[in-house]
């Protein structure tokens, strides 16, 4: 694999992972703030703008590897978001959490190996 | 989690229908997909001549659908509980695949489907407990 595609496959993972940060602060702050605030809209619309981004770059990754080999990229999100999660937004992070996401990211990638 | 509605607003509820949305949808694009294959076509590596199906056009409504649903499941749950439980979907397609639609499931992806389901368990039982205690 090229050191490019690896490249695009990091970028649209990481685009992924801070989409859904971001459209988790969006949301959160609408149970104080509401919906009809400049804010809320920016967020929303960043996170929709790297969810695409994210899309794109798969599709044309699809059109160069086989879904068996990306896929498990995908099940890494998991660990990603969790991780991100508790550092940036601060939440909670226990052992049965972190070893929870492991074991589904590590069940996804076999899932999709095999 | 405070002033969390109940009824069809309950979060968890919500995070149940997405994941169903996105199961269904998944399904739906088979189909979709599969009954206007035109691998001839120039067009067809696009997947728009996918739009012809009508089945493709339910498959996009459901997955709207679940995104909405999602963004009401982010202003609730903490998001390093929901978004592990979300992926449950990766495991019911293949799942689903060898029930309705008869693929076979090797046992290396037996074993990817054990691992997540006892990680999701490790995930959903601190929470069921903290709801509890609510």
């Amino acid at each position: 694999m090229s050191f490019l595609a690896f490249f695009l496959i990091v970028v649209s993972l990481l685009s992924f992972v801070a989409a859904q940060l971001i459209l988790k602060r969006a949301m959160e702050a609408t149970t104080t703030t509401g919906f009809r605030n400049a804010q809320f809209l920016s967020k929303i619309i960043g996170g929709v703008f790297l969810m695409t981004i994210s899309f794109f770059l798969t599709l044309g990754l699809l059109q160069r590897f086989d879904l068996s080999y990306l896929y498990p990229f995908q099940g890494l999100s998991v660990i990603f978001i969790t991780l991100t999660a508790a550092v940036v937004l601060k939440e909670k992070l226990n052992m049965r959490l972190t070893i929870g996401a492991l074991l589904i990211s590590a069940g996804i990638v076999l899932v999709s190996m095999s | 989690m405070q002033n969390r509605p109940t009824g069809f607003g309950n979060p968890w509820l919500q995070l149940g229908l997405s994941i169903a949305c996105v199961l269904v949808s998944e399904f739906l694009l088979k189909r979709g997909a599969t009954e206007v294959a035109d691998t001839g076509s120039a067009w067809s590596w696009t997947g728009l001549n996918g739009l012809a199906s009508p089945l493709v056009w339910w498959a996009i409504l459901l997955i709207i659908a679940s995104f909405v649903s999602w963004l009401y499941v982010l202003r609730y749950i903490p998001i390093t509980a929901a978004f592990p439980l979300s992926r449950v979907v990766d495991i019911l397609v293949p799942l689903g695949c060898w029930i309705f639609l008869g693929e076979l499931i090797s046992p290396l992806r037996w074993c990817g489907i054990a691992l997540v389901v006892i990680g999701l368990a490790l995930v959903a039982k601190p929470i069921a407990q903290f709801e509890e205690r609510l």
